[in-house]
């Protein structure tokens, strides 16, 4: 099996309620992570993520000033400082449909829905760092390719010129936010 | 430990397919098994249930929190500060609660959240209704030692949560999609 060195990854936990931020970082050093950064709103956070350039970013989508769907747009633009491709993980209290569809589309990498538990969190980390996804870049969308499978009853057409490409097979993030765990 | 390198990139018709480099995978290991002494979500959950002697406090203070906002726009009424300040503290407790050990608050939070999301107007959001909702999730907090107030939580969601999803239809009568097109998950 897999395990990671927490040790040897630096994370962002971007969330307004000191509460939430308070037991994330309890589950990090439990995990055993030694460099865990909070910032307290969506512009903190995209100070911070210039600062500490952390290796992974764990953030609330319902905060004060910008929210994360916000702050993860201004990451996600390629020739931006800072990494583009840093991996974000969205925790949330929003579940319904809608949402997780317009997270994915400001290029989130997961989707934890809360309540959070150390298991939860613990598999989406181990999934951006062993099973990270290729970024797709069109002319309206840059961030983690969001076709996790291929269905095999999809009739439409395809909308990439080019060639098809290869999809990693993942869980839909819908279905992630259905079963946190 | 990241360091930012160039990465590879397949070039199409209309979209680019970009590889970045994984500088994390050097924080992954293959271990021969699984070590019960080295499982880091069972650290975490010890380091969770350690901090758990707190949670009660927490609880009150997010519930103290949703009383102040419901009475500010009692006060000033509704704006779009009020509102969403309200919405904000509502969907805290949601996504807290069940952590704090108060999993039947969390279901009264949801309610008052689609409430206040999923009004049309929410100069039409009915005060009464974002009353009840409040005093509920007080009701629930306060009682929560008693040995019935589990049965009782799960009575109070249940007919709050028929009576806004009542005032959900008839709200957005006008656009009969909009409802299934939110409709959670859970």
């Amino acid at each position: 099996m897999i395990r990671l060195e927490f040790n040897k990854l630096r994370f962002l936990v971007i969330d307004d309620n000191a509460h939430m931020r308070r037991i994330m970082r309890t589950l990090l050093h439990g995990f055993g992570a030694r460099e865990v950064y909070e910032a307290e709103d969506g512009a903190a956070g995209l100070e911070a993520f210039t600062h500490y350039v952390p290796d992974i970013i764990i953030t609330d989508w319902e905060m004060p000033i910008f929210d994360g769907l916000e702050l993860t747009q201004m990451i996600r633009q390629p020739g931006a400082n800072g990494n583009p491709y840093v991996p974000i993980i969205m925790l949330t209290g929003h579940t319904e449909k809608a949402r997780v569809v317009s997270a994915r589309d400001a290029g989130i990498t997961e989707f934890i829905a809360k309540p959070i538990s150390a298991n939860s969190l613990y598999q989406r980390i181990l999934n951006v760092v062993v099973n990270p996804r290729p970024f797709i870049r069109t002319k309206t969308y840059f961030g983690p390719d969001r076709r996790r499978n291929v269905s095999p009853n999809y009739s439409g057409p395809e909308r990439r010129k080019g060639a098809s490409g290869d999809v990693t097979q993942q869980a839909p993030l819908l279905e992630k936010a259905k079963s946190p765990a | 430990m990241s360091k930012f390198e160039k990465p590879s990139v397949m070039t199409f018709a209309d979209y680019e397919v970009i590889l970045p480099a994984n500088p994390l995978l050097g924080a992954a290991s293959h271990v021969a098994d699984n070590d019960p002494d080295n499982d880091p979500v069972a650290r975490a959950e010890q380091a969770l249930a350690v901090l758990a002697s707190e949670f009660s406090n927490w609880m009150e203070a997010e519930c103290e929190r949703l009383d102040r906002e419901r009475a500010r726009l009692r006060h000033i009424g509704i704006n779009d500060a009020t509102h969403h300040a309200l919405f904000r503290a509502a969907h805290d407790i949601k996504g807290e609660a069940a952590t704090f050990g108060y999993p039947e608050v969390a279901g009264t939070a949801a309610s008052l959240c689609r409430l206040l999301e999923h009004t049309s107007d929410m100069t039409r959001i009915p005060l009464a209704l974002i009353d009840q909702h409040v005093d509920t999730v007080r009701a629930i907090i306060r009682e929560h030692a008693r040995s019935d107030a589990g049965e009782l939580a799960k009575v109070l969601n249940s007919r709050l949560r028929e009576v806004t999803e009542d005032f959900l239809r008839q709200d957005n009568r006008h656009r009969p999609d909009y409802l299934d097109s939110i409709a959670s998950p859970r």
